[in-house]
């Protein structure tokens, strides 16, 4: 807590110009307020006391117009300097935040928190402004203008300025008591009314559950009676709650009143002038009302803090160093890849890779297969540069991979996950994805390899139409296919798959076999197997289990052996 | 508009409540203003008797001061108390029309909005209708109608003030809202286009920076991300010129207005048409008649969001219905025999077939599975025998009837179906258990929860079977949720048992003994079990092969494991043994 507002202290460190011109500014329109209430009293005055007309007013109400002119170019020029500071600020911290996100880098990215971090970028960021637009000014405000109200009521009228000084404090002490309260009570309010809204929503998720048992229809008496409960039991708070907003109310608007009488009666007994008097009647409630806008500002606060927390958390998630390797790998469409005794531990010490050592030649294609958590998976993040191994090394044509540039490496690495990614953007976007501007023909020509090109043009604007959000009206077998479009747009030598496990229709199936089979080919390939096919198509079968190399060798040598894999596919083998 | 007149037919029922709260409201306004105008005719009149020497009856007017003074504080309480209860008793009784509306609809109806947070937003919806109340019908009626009485008032002195008056008012809170909603609504729905965009490439980077970086288009996403924040910020940088220059307008508006009463009331007090003392309060009417219209912008803005709203709402419930009950009582059907010939079914008139040419035969005690890769057309199936949609094509019978010709109800009292997606609610799980039988006892209900395999887990729990799921309590493994609802469709003692996908999300020791368990449990029963895993289907009568909406192979186990199968092929995987999940 403590350290979320020391943050958006420090972060509005950033803004304190513009924040302390919008305050001057707010200031210069308190000072003209009391100008223009103390002009407004002379009108009168002069009307009702002096008995003049219009000759005698006119300069008065010339000057009245300009200072309603300067009061209305300084509250919109305060509106905008206060925008400005609070979106320079957002600006900032989101671009912080995306920074940070990229440095924490892909292993790190939980993809189910993607919507949660998502909201924290978006409308976490966008929740500061109201603090840093509305209520760090207003906080200036509420001291500075009441004060300036103050020093000119209090010589004009002590009584009347006795009042304000003896009420002006409670406001804020009050607001900060029922704060405090309030805080409380809306809070259980605000879960009471998230408990009504949850269970609506329980409700509506488990209809389908309800039908089928025939109880969907008693349900609307429940949906009644637990509403109508809430009512009475909101009602019940309520009845309280309101009663500190009461007092407040009462404070203000009954001080007004007791003002308004005490200068009655001191312009009776003529202790005090007449436009003196209406002055300060006209001035009573600018007293009060900065005051009272600190309080609707306040909940800004508290949202700005709900905000922070999550952007301070994100921020102080520590990043993996990069490695600053700078060496370029000589070009070459044949790769061999050596890993040599790699250990790779995470972060919570659970050791993943013991020592592994698989060498992979050229055009080789090895099948990696085990159980889950043998390790699998940290094999591909360490040949991608996703992480780098605790101790051992990986070499590439001979060249240490730590030691050559990561952008440089991944030019000749096609990596197809097992759920790809479909990026919001056209098709086209998708199949270029890191080389936008490309041609059309190979986009095309990609795309007739991968057997996606028909579905593509069936699609209402061909590569044109916009995919995304995760591939939303596209099926799991065109969205592979769409990826493997990607893969042999980009022509790298080596391929890097994740098999998927569940199975797609026949059609699609038959397709995305024929398609990895035309990738694979000359490249040099690992896959994460799931299929017995891919598995015996391999040149090399490597068994993982428990982060060691159990097993190594084709399809038919590991059959001979009686090992995991034997014991793993013997069954179907037989069966063949 | 007939969104608009169809959204307030909805709050009817509730105009009592709904009047008495405007009518508090425009109490709290007109206590404000009386205050200010009679604190500024006391002011003058104590001034003037006090210039003459004299004094005057000012017991009254002090008086007057301080009853309007707490006319308008203790006003503002009940106002919030009557608001607040008034939107209270709209709130219950929009979801209980909402939900009334929606039931019959599903699931078929709601099934475009499943997933994903399409649901919680329609409950968001809901919630938004009541600022129809609170925000806009208040404030909108209180300030036409304290305008009018401040207009009266003001033209019992002088017609020229309560007409400039009148016109500043109307600028203020007419014609400026209008105005910023005319150029705010460009900016405005760039904002929320380009925060959208803004939030899906934030998605696509954290759920793509793999491939991204594979890619080398990190760097490009990050910078895309950074431009649409960019924009977002100019886009807002219009929207606060314009906020700014309304809201800076609006408090010029009451400024002119004050500065007419005063320019008007000395041309009137000169030429004696009112005396002098009724100036300044005549200048305080003019300024407190502003308080009401100050949120009309904002009422304004408000309107727009609930009609949204409500148009969304309903876009939902107006959706035809897929089943219509027949008028008849069910018929008493021959025995529980369920056969389908030729059934086809598809979502729309025109739209694809999702299931073609279906012969499926369930003589009582049965036990069928169907296999298939998602998208094959299984759950469909499910939903056509459970009476959610209706078949275009071929024939289902029950017990020798049509299933057209049972009302919904009695049809599903006789099948008992573990969906795809069991819902746990967010209550105890005895009362979880005892949806599908209200009057079951304990022994029923762990006799259900032993036969699924859960009992022991339940019994485990500090509070057994009153222990809370889900929110307010704790969560259940999705394992445990799936054993629940098989328990629950246990406990309904259906003779057709149908699953869909039961032991997914299950590690393979619990898979065979849920499989254990149902098998024991359809010893007297039919069983439908859908899958596409491959245990326990040895011990299946028949095993259906389908394949995007048709049914391409079936058989028992051995047969079609001896041949050049689609069932045979989908058992070439590699299945390990799971182990439990790694922790990162």
């Amino acid at each position: 807590m403590t350290n979320v507002t020391g943050w958006l202290k420090q972060t509005g460190i950033r803004a304190a110009k513009p924040l302390r011109v919008a305050v001057a500014l707010g200031t210069c329109s308190g000072l003209l307020l009391i100008l223009q209430a103390w002009v407004l009293a002379g009108i009168v005055n002069t009307v009702v006391f002096g008995h003049r007309g219009m000759t005698a007013v006119s300069p008065m109400l010339m000057s009245l117009l300009a200072v309603f002119a300067a009061r209305s170019a300084i509250a919109w020029a305060s509106e905008r300097m206060a925008f400005h500071a609070a979106a320079n600020i957002k600006l900032d911290v989101r671009r912080q935040l995306l920074e940070h996100l990229f440095a924490l880098g892909p292993v790190r990215m939980v993809a189910e928190h993607a919507g949660e971090l998502a909201t924290t970028l978006t409308d976490g960021v966008e929740a500061l402004e109201a603090y840093y637009a509305r209520f760090l000014p207003q906080m200036a405000l509420a001291a500075l203008v009441p004060l300036s109200i103050l020093a000119v009521v209090t010589p004009l009228d002590w009584v009347s300025g006795l009042v304000l000084v003896a009420t002006g404090p409670l406001i804020p002490l009050a607001m900060i008591f029922i704060g405090r309260n309030a805080e409380a009570l809306n809070q259980r309010q605000w879960r009471r009314l998230a408990r009504l809204s949850a269970h609506f929503l329980d409700v509506l998720q488990g209809l389908t559950t309800l039908k089928l048992f025939n109880a969907s229809r008693r349900e609307a008496a429940v949906v009644a009676k637990l509403s109508d409960d809430y009512r009475k039991s909101t009602m019940a708070v309520l009845r309280i709650a309101f009663l500190s907003s009461l007092a407040l109310e009462f404070l203000a608007t009954v001080s007004i009143a007791l003002i308004a009488v005490l200068i009655g009666f001191r312009m009776m007994w003529r202790d005090l002038g007449f436009r003196a008097g209406l002055l300060v009647l006209l001035l009573a409630p600018e007293f009060y009302l900065p005051l009272r806008t600190l309080g609707t500002h306040y909940h800004a606060r508290m949202n700005a803090i709900g905000a922070g927390e999550r952007i301070v958390q994100l921020l102080k998630t520590e990043a993996p160093p990069q490695p600053q390797a700078a060496l370029a790998l000589p070009a070459s469409n044949r790769i061999g890849i050596q890993l040599q005794n790699v250990r790779y531990a995470y972060d919570s010490g659970h050791l993943v890779l013991d020592g592994v050592s698989i060498e992979i030649a050229a055009a080789e294609h090895i099948a990696l297969v085990g159980p889950s958590g043998a390790g699998k998976t940290t094999v591909v993040n360490l040949l991608l540069g996703f992480a780098q191994p605790d101790s051992g090394q990986i070499l590439v044509n001979g060249y240490p991979l730590d030691a050559v540039d990561r952008r440089q490496w991944l030019k000749h690495v096609t990596w197809v996950p097992q759920n790809p990614r479909i990026f919001h953007g056209t098709v086209y976007d998708n199949i270029t994805l890191g080389r936008p501007g490309s041609d059309r023909e190979a986009v095309r020509a990609a795309a007739h390899l991968a057997l996606a090109d028909e579905f593509i043009e069936s699609l209402p604007f061909g590569y044109d139409t916009v995919v995304g959000e995760g591939g939303r009206g596209l099926s799991g077998g065109q969205v592979r296919r769409l990826a493997l479009a990607r893969a042999f747009f980009k022509d790298a030598p080596v391929v890097i798959l994740d098999e998927p496990s569940a199975s797609l229709d026949l059609e699609s199936e038959a397709k995305l076999t024929a398609g990895l089979d035309r990738l694979t080919r000359g490249r040099t390939t690992v896959v994460i197997a799931h299929r017995l096919n891919t598995v015996m198509n391999a040149d090399r079968i490597i068994v993982l289990d428990h982060g060691q190399v159990v097993e190594s060798g084709t399809h038919r040598e590991l059959l001979g052996q009686t090992g995991l894999y034997h014991r793993l596919v013997g069954q179907y083998a037989g069966a063949g | 508009m007939s969104t608009f007149r169809r959204l307030i037919g909805l709050f009817l029922p509730y105009w009592r409540w709904i009047a008495f709260g405007i009518l508090v409201s425009l109490v709290v306004v007109i206590a404000n203003m009386a205050l200010l105008g009679t604190a500024g005719w006391f002011l003058a009149a104590m001034a003037v008797a006090g210039a003459a020497g004299g004094t005057m009856n000012y017991l009254l007017p002090a008086a007057a001061i301080r009853a309007f003074a707490i006319l308008r504080t203790g006003g503002r309480y009940l106002e919030r108390l009557v608001t607040h209860e008034a939107t209270l008793r709209c709130l219950s009784g929009l979801r209980v029309w909402f939900y009334e509306r929606i039931e019959p609809l599903a699931p078929a109806g709601l099934e475009a909005y499943q997933g994903g947070d399409l649901l919680s937003r329609i409950g968001a919806d809901i919630d938004a209708l009541d600022n129809l109340y609170l925000r806009t019908l208040v404030p909108v009626t209180v300030a036409v109608l304290s305008t009018l009485m401040a207009f009266i008032f003001l033209s019992q002195y002088s017609l020229q003030v309560a007409v400039a008056d009148l016109g500043f008012l109307a600028l203020a809170g007419a014609a400026l809202p209008l105005v910023a909603r005319r150029l705010g609504s460009g900016p405005g729905a760039r904002m929320v286009e380009t925060s959208s965009q803004l939030r899906l490439a934030v998605v696509d980077a954290i759920q793509g920076m793999g491939e991204l970086t594979v890619s080398g288009a990190d760097r490009a996403q990050q910078k895309e991300a950074e431009r649409l924040s960019h924009r977002l910020q100019k886009d807002q940088d219009r929207m606060s010129s314009i906020t700014g220059s309304v809201s800076a307008l609006s408090g010029l508006m009451v400024n002119l207005a004050v500065w007419s009463a005063a320019l008007l009331g000395t041309v009137l007090v000169r030429h004696q048409h009112i005396a002098a003392v009724d100036l300044p309060m005549l200048v305080l009417v003019v300024m407190g008649s502003f308080e009401s219209v100050a949120q009309l912008p904002q009422a304004c803005q408000y309107l727009g969001h609930t009609l949204a709203a409500a148009r969304r709402i309903f876009a939902v419930v107006d959706a035809p219905a897929c089943i219509t009950d027949p008028a008849q009582a069910s018929p008493q059907p021959r025995d529980t025999r369920l056969e389908l010939r030729g059934v086809g079914l598809r979502y729309s008139p025109s739209g694809p077939w999702v299931l073609t040419d279906i012969d499926l035969a369930l003589a009582p005690g049965r036990r069928v599975a169907i296999l298939g890769p998602s998208g094959a057309g299984k759950s469909s199936l499910i939903s056509l025998l459970a009476r959610f949609r209706e078949y275009e094509r071929g024939d289902i019978r029950l017990g020798g009837y049509p299933l057209r010709a049972y009302q919904a109800e009695d049809l599903r009292a006789m099948i008992s179906v573990v969906p795809q997606h069991p819902h746990l609610f967010n209550t105890t799980v005895r009362a979880n258990l005892l949806l599908a039988a209200p009057d079951a006892d304990q022994g029923r209900i762990e006799a259900a929860a032993r036969s699924a395999r859960i009992h022991a887990d339940i019994d485990a729990l500090p509070e057994g079977y009153d222990s809370y799921v889900g929110e307010a309590g704790l969560k259940f493994s999705r394992g445990q949720i799936r054993r629940l609802a098989i328990a629950r469709a246990l406990l309904r003692d259906a003779p057709i048992l149908i699953l869909d996908e039961p032991t997914e999300g299950l590690d393979s020791a619990t898979e065979r003994e849920v499989m254990d368990s149902l098998m024991a449990a359809s010893d007297n029963r039919t069983l439908l079990f859908i899958t596409h895993r491959l245990a326990g289907l040895e011990r299946m009568d028949e095993i259906v092969v389908m394949d995007r909406g048709r049914i391409i192979e079936r058989g028992r186990h051995a047969e079609l494991l001896n041949g050049n199968t689609r069932y045979r092929q989908m058992h070439a995987v590699l299945v390990f043994p799971p182990e439990p999940a790694a922790v990162h």
